[in-house]
């Protein structure tokens, strides 16, 4: 039990007090503490100290107090470390794995949603052109676009959901870098802003970027 | 509202997420666990300052090393691990500078300072102040069981100690405490 051949049973079960109020203790040293707890009246006088020491610990610790700014400061810390790309494989392995958990049909339109992705990007990467958005799968680059990243956590009906509800559809991407292109249907300068405020402001948008939009005026 | 088998809010999954180069999980696993980290630091090195710097970089590590990240134990549990490690390097380096400046004659020895000062407190009072008087290896077991929340298994895991080890640890601790209470006036009733 302990690594002391000097500590006798009930040494042993002090030891364990803790662990009892904690919640953690299971199987054999469980029932030893409650075998002990219940049949010894000395074991309840224990248990009282060890909840006593419990409470001293809990305020000594609680004493120390974090410094307010420290999000702030790690976040900073953060932005200075190098970004981690995500694959494509990956992301679809994870679709994939996302929509086993949806109802059937549901789960074969998000995967078909997934895979005309996955076509689209084949096409980028095949033509050989990652960072060139006037690729197969774009229309006519008469349209009006913007770049957005989504979020890597981003599931594809959250997407599709603010796609639809904007009415903007992909012309392209993701790219190497994970970046999207989009079709914006805006008749107007003021029209497109709207747009991709609300594309920029959604949740699961980690950033966009204004592209070609219509001149002042329509 | 579509429901997934795993938790997306779950520390776990949170790592996931940090894997994949999400930082705005990190920063959620970062509110989560910081003061918990940072207090178990501080209680380790006694630097609050130093404290805040590991502290950091034990959640720079997790954004680093959560692709090898194998979830076989509790996010807890390996932050505390890295904190240790962190913990450890920082005194081990303290102490080659000190010995380096000629400086070991200042190690002293304060233990029985604590319950000399514990005279003048209610027992409450006195039992922070013991607690804080233990032996550094004696107060982080007695740290991770009642403060943190960690079972024997898993702090063997973070001091990288058999489970024996940490149940004798628990032992002298506790009969430290009790020694150092019944110092102050309070008997503890130790057997």
């Amino acid at each position: 039990m302990t690594d002391d051949p000097k500590l006798s049973r009930r040494d042993e079960l002090e030891a364990l007090l803790p662990f009892y109020l904690n919640g953690t203790l299971s199987g054999a040293d469980l029932a030893a503490v409650e075998e002990w707890l219940a049949s010894d009246p000395a074991a309840l006088v224990a248990l009282a100290e060890a909840e006593a020491e419990f409470a001293g610990t809990m305020a000594a610790n609680e004493n120390i107090r974090p410094p307010a700014d420290a999000l702030r400061r790690f976040s900073e810390a953060l932005d200075r470390e190098p970004a981690r790309g995500v694959s494509a494989k990956s992301w679809f392995a994870e679709a994939w794995g996302r929509m086993a958990g949806l109802p059937a049909g549901f789960a074969w339109a998000a995967a078909a949603a997934a895979i005309a992705l996955l076509v689209v990007q084949s096409a980028v990467t095949l033509t050989g052109r990652n960072d060139d958005f006037s690729v197969a799968g774009a229309k006519s680059e008469e349209e009006f676009f913007a770049l957005i990243v989504f979020k890597p956590d981003t599931r594809i009906a959250d997407i599709s959901a603010l796609l639809d509800a904007n009415h903007v559809t992909i012309a392209s991407g993701p790219t190497a870098s994970g970046v999207y292109r989009l079709n914006i249907p805006a008749a107007t300068a003021a029209d497109y802003d709207r747009i991709v405020g609300l594309l920029a402001s959604a949740p699961v948008t980690e950033s966009v970027a204004p592209g070609r939009k219509p001149a002042d005026g329509g | 509202m579509v429901s997934f088998t795993q938790d997306p809010q779950s520390d776990h999954e949170l790592v996931r997420r940090v894997a994949r180069g999400d930082r705005a999980a990190v920063r959620l696993l970062f509110i989560r666990h910081h003061a918990r980290v940072y207090r178990f630091v501080v209680r380790q090195i006694g630097s609050e300052t130093m404290a805040d710097d590991i502290a950091n970089e034990v959640f720079l590590e997790l954004w680093r090393q959560a692709p090898r990240f194998e979830a076989r134990s509790e996010v807890s549990t390996w932050l505390l691990g890295i904190a240790r490690f962190k913990a450890l390097s920082y005194m081990r380096k303290r102490k080659e500078e000190w010995l380096d400046e000629g400086e070991a004659a200042e190690i002293a020895d304060t233990t029985d300072t604590p319950e000399v000062t514990a005279m003048k407190e209610d027992k409450g009072a006195a039992l922070r102040r013991c607690v804080d008087a233990l032996p550094e290896e004696h107060r982080t077991v007695v740290d991770l069981a009642y403060y943190q929340g960690k079972s024997v298994t898993e702090i063997g895991e973070i001091l990288a100690i058999p489970v024996a080890t940490v149940k004798t640890r628990m032992f002298y601790a506790r009969k430290k405490l009790g020694e150092a209470l019944k110092a102050a006036g309070y008997d503890r009733g130790w057997p």
